[in-house]
């Protein structure tokens, strides 16, 4: 059930009336927290055990924590649970591949046999949200919430469950511990979240990613300009694709009177690859930040080990993101370019000297180079890519331009957005003007989608 | 960035908990702090009260003046091109037309439709040969099974009302339980979208229930079947992003030439006998007729037909009994016997008639030009029909 989709249309239209009439009443949460497993049931009534076994077991360590003191057994207790039951579900496959490929290659005759559990949607997600909760409460930082069905529909929220943003307890359990007010302008505004998100997912994401998956199918056969346009195009795809469905969910969230954080900022202006990840995906990049990089010692203990954290989160987080060889290199490889530019993007000289322009561009050019990891079936998929990119020929990339058009559209307003002539992007007819486009769009040539988020994989 | 350690801070947790207090106090005034997005569509009641209007109006008035846009010359022995089968609004549009020219409406699959035929070959050409005049209409759709057909009807063909309807049924759709949608096995079948998509449950059915509920939407919403309209029509039944990665370099409005395809446009089937064609003899394993879906389909067709006022002529077959081997012949007999038996008890005028000679068929159930000749001359001699559906004459 994606937001997408009819079902959820219909689902909606039956979950948010009944959320209206009872949100002044004690039934508010528990009618929240039945739509929220409902709406995840549907994908398999079997990921109700591991939702329920991860929310309970961070309940029970919190409510110890608070009867015997903040130990740090219990918190290990349940960073451990957390991890084993990620681990399990998400790296099993990796491990057991990459432990017969190692026997094989000792000549040792014995497989290890592959788990064959399959991933349940949205579990990195509300695993990290329900982690970040405890890790919080040992922290100091927050009270513990005693009552469990609001817990429990903190990790479920359901606009949130799938793919984030992953929120932390300060944020949103305080929204849930009061009646929410709906207003004429959280209903307006979640609406107009909502329809930027579904353009960017339906009409965006999904048109891109026909290129891309035909290109990155069979790299060999292609040149370089049908590679780059594919990984430049693919560069966006997975922005609309991801930062629609936030879009969407916290246009849900919003019309519920929910307020979820924002969770792209622009990310493709940024003018350094630090400013890239305070815009990109913001919810996990400050997770890592928070629960990863400032416990490793962040910056504290000189150049070498800054580097080394900095390094060790960036791997943790391509890792994160699946378990294959090409996300880990992803993830390196934007710790090398941290690397690489951390000192520089503090110098006088970049900061005031070099284009605004010249520094998103590089900034874009090597997130889009980062992305062939990302986006490659296998390592060395990416690196005939990489190769083909600079030694091939120039033949026709036969790359629809409309699909073009409509991305660098985008890019343009998002230039437009951030500089002096924002006013105009602001006048109320060019605001209408937009929505009618994208509504006239989807209405008229939008293919009926069904294509499910990337992040969802994750 | 001098953050201090805090996984390793359980001993100063005293400083903690002073802070504590604060922060959470704090928190109300975070949840005000959560910024907008990033962009500037952000509007207000009234402005969406403005895209409401828009686009109400746009789902209302955009199919009809898309009509006024559109040519659409359906001349004599129109029928609709093969490639747009699935286009139900265009067939919607084209019943309007028919039942304000035609005294008779021809019904039924690619049997009515022709489809080893051209268009002047067909069974209404032959039948408006005989009248002189052009009083039928081919209303016949390529593969419509009665199921599909009951859908067709039930949405896109409400505009049949007080006309003379002469209704085919093909014997074909219950030759096997996989014809009659009734195999637990999913396949493709013709035109899912007219199907039921929930209620009754066909079991080769397993659509996704988005896609259902997509199917259930279109057929309400007419501004949805104009869109899929435009895909076929002027896209190759493909939508617009597909079309633009077959066609990268084209200007995808430029497609819209406003011209519909001609009648013979995808025709292209072997216009030769089975006989020729090398099809052997067949033992079908006919479904029962109490419990075949496509039958139980086709009398909901009928019913809803003379609901409307509709003058409802119903012709059976005719099926090409040659090719039939074993046991099949004669549960086929009993099977006819059985149709005859519920269209008499409903007071259906109908004509069931005798199979044609072998050669005039392409396959089971297929005449060819001359058999459609012979077919429509033979119900130009049928009583019921003559008082049934020339009662105009």
């Amino acid at each position: 059930m994606l937001f997408h989709t009819w079902p959820f249309v219909l689902f909606f239209l039956i979950a948010y009336p009944i959320y209206l009439a009872l949100k002044g009443t004690r039934l508010r949460l528990p009618w929240l927290l039945t739509a929220s497993y409902f709406f995840y049931a549907c994908f398999n009534p079997l990921y109700l055990i591991l939702i329920a076994y991860s929310t309970l077991l961070d309940y029970t360590v919190v409510a110890i924590m608070e009867k015997r003191g903040r130990r740090k057994i219990l918190l290990l207790i349940s960073v451990v649970n957390n991890l084993a039951l990620l681990s399990l579900f998400k790296y099993g496959g990796f491990v057991t591949d990459n432990l017969n490929v190692l026997l094989s290659s000792l000549e040792i005759p014995y497989a290890v046999p592959a788990p064959g559990i399959f991933l349940p949607v949205g579990l990195s997600f509300y695993i990290f949200q329900s982690m970040s909760y405890t890790i919080d409460y040992y922290r100091g930082n927050i009270e513990r919430e005693k009552s469990f069905i609001r817990y429990a529909t903190f990790v479920s929220l359901f606009p949130r469950l799938l793919a984030g943003p992953i929120e932390r307890a300060r944020n949103l359990l305080p929204q849930l511990h009061k009646t929410p007010r709906v207003s004429k302008q959280d209903i307006t505004d979640g609406l107009s979240l909502f329809v930027v998100g579904f353009f960017k997912k339906v009409a965006l994401a999904d048109y891109l990613a026909l290129y891309v998956d035909k290109v990155y199918a069979a790299p060999e056969q292609f040149q370089s300009p049908a590679l780059m346009l594919a990984t430049f195009l693919f560069c966006w795809q997975i922005y609309f694709d991801f930062s629609g469905y936030t879009d969407m969910a916290r246009g849900i969230a919003r019309m519920m009177g929910l307020r979820l954080m924002l969770n792209f900022n622009n990310p493709y202006l940024a003018t350094g690859l630090g400013d890239f990840w305070s815009r990109w995906h913001i919810s996990l990049s400050s997770w890592f930040k928070d629960y990863v990089y400032i416990p490793l010692g962040g910056n504290r203990r000189g150049t070498f080990n800054t580097y080394k954290n900095m390094f060790l989160t960036m791997v943790i987080s391509g890792l994160w993101h699946g378990a294959a060889w090409t996300f880990i290199i992803w993830g390196a490889v934007h710790a090398l370019g941290r690397f690489l530019t951390r000192d520089l993007e503090r110098t006088s000289f970049y900061r005031d000297k070099v284009p605004k322009l010249a520094k998103q561009l590089f900034v874009f050019g090597f997130v889009t180079f980062a992305w062939i990891f990302f986006r490659a079936e296998s390592i060395s998929d990416a690196w005939v890519i990489i190769t083909r990119i600079f030694s091939s020929g120039l033949a026709n990339p036969y790359c629809p331009l409309l699909a073009l058009a409509l991305t660098l559209t985008v890019w343009l307003y998002q230039f437009a957005y951030e500089s002096r002539v924002k006013w105009v992007l602001e006048l109320r007819p060019v605001r209408i003007g937009i929505v009618v486009l994208m509504v006239l769009y989807l209405a008229i040539f939008a293919p009926s989608s069904e294509q499910p988020f990337i992040y969802l994989q994750f | 960035m001098q953050k201090k350690d805090i996984l390793d801070a359980g001993c100063s947790m005293p400083d903690a908990r002073r802070s504590r207090k604060s922060r959470i106090e704090n928190q109300e005034s975070r949840i005000e702090e959560v910024p907008y997005g990033s962009n500037c569509v952000r509007l207000s009641a009234r402005e969406w009260l403005i895209i409401g209007i828009v686009f109400s109006a746009l789902l209302y008035f955009g199919p009809t003046l898309w009509e006024r846009i559109e040519q659409f010359d359906a001349g004599p022995d129109y029928r609709l091109p093969y490639d747009l089968s699935s286009d139900y609004w265009l067939y919607s549009r084209y019943c309007r037309w028919a039942c304000s020219r035609y005294e008779t409406l021809v019904i039924g699959d690619s049997v009515v439709w022709g489809h080893f035929v051209s268009k002047d070959n067909t069974l209404s050409y032959h039948l408006n040969e005989i009248a002189g005049h052009n009083q039928f209409a081919n209303m016949g759709v390529d593969g419509i099974h009665p199921v599909a057909l009951a859908g067709l009807l039930k949405y896109y063909g409400r505009d049949i009302k007080g006309k003379n309807v002469l209704l085919h049924f093909n014997p074909l759709w219950m030759s096997s339980r996989k014809h009659d949608l009734q195999i637990d096995k999913e396949f493709h079948f013709n035109h899912p979208k007219l199907v039921p998509q929930f209620i009754p449950k066909i079991p080769c059915y397993k659509d996704s229930y988005s896609r259902r509920l997509s199917a259930v939407v279109e057929r309400c919403v007419t501004f949805l079947s104009w869109t899929s309209h435009l895909k076929i029509t002027y896209f190759e039944g493909m939508d617009l992003p597909t079309w633009t990665l077959e066609h990268p370099n084209e200007n995808p409005l430029k497609a819209i030439t406003l011209q519909l395809p001609a009648s013979e446009n995808g025709a292209q089937s072997e216009r030769i006998s089975w006989n020729e064609k090398g099809i052997a003899k067949q033992d079908l394993q006919w479904v029962e007729l109490e419990t075949s879906l496509q039958w139980n389909s086709f009398q909901r067709s009928v019913e809803m037909l003379k609901a409307r006022g509709n003058s409802v002529f119903v012709l059976v077959g005719p099926f090409n009994e040659h090719m039939l081997k074993g046991k099949s012949i004669d549960t086929y007999r009993k099977m006819k016997s059985e149709i005859e038996a519920w269209l008499r008890q409903n007071n259906v005028p109908y004509y069931m008639p005798e199979a044609l000679p072998g050669e005039l068929y392409s396959d089971a159930s297929h005449p060819l030009s001359e058999g459609y000749a012979m077919l429509a001359k033979a119900l130009f001699e049928n009583k019921s029909f003559r008082s049934g559906i020339l009662r105009s004459e």
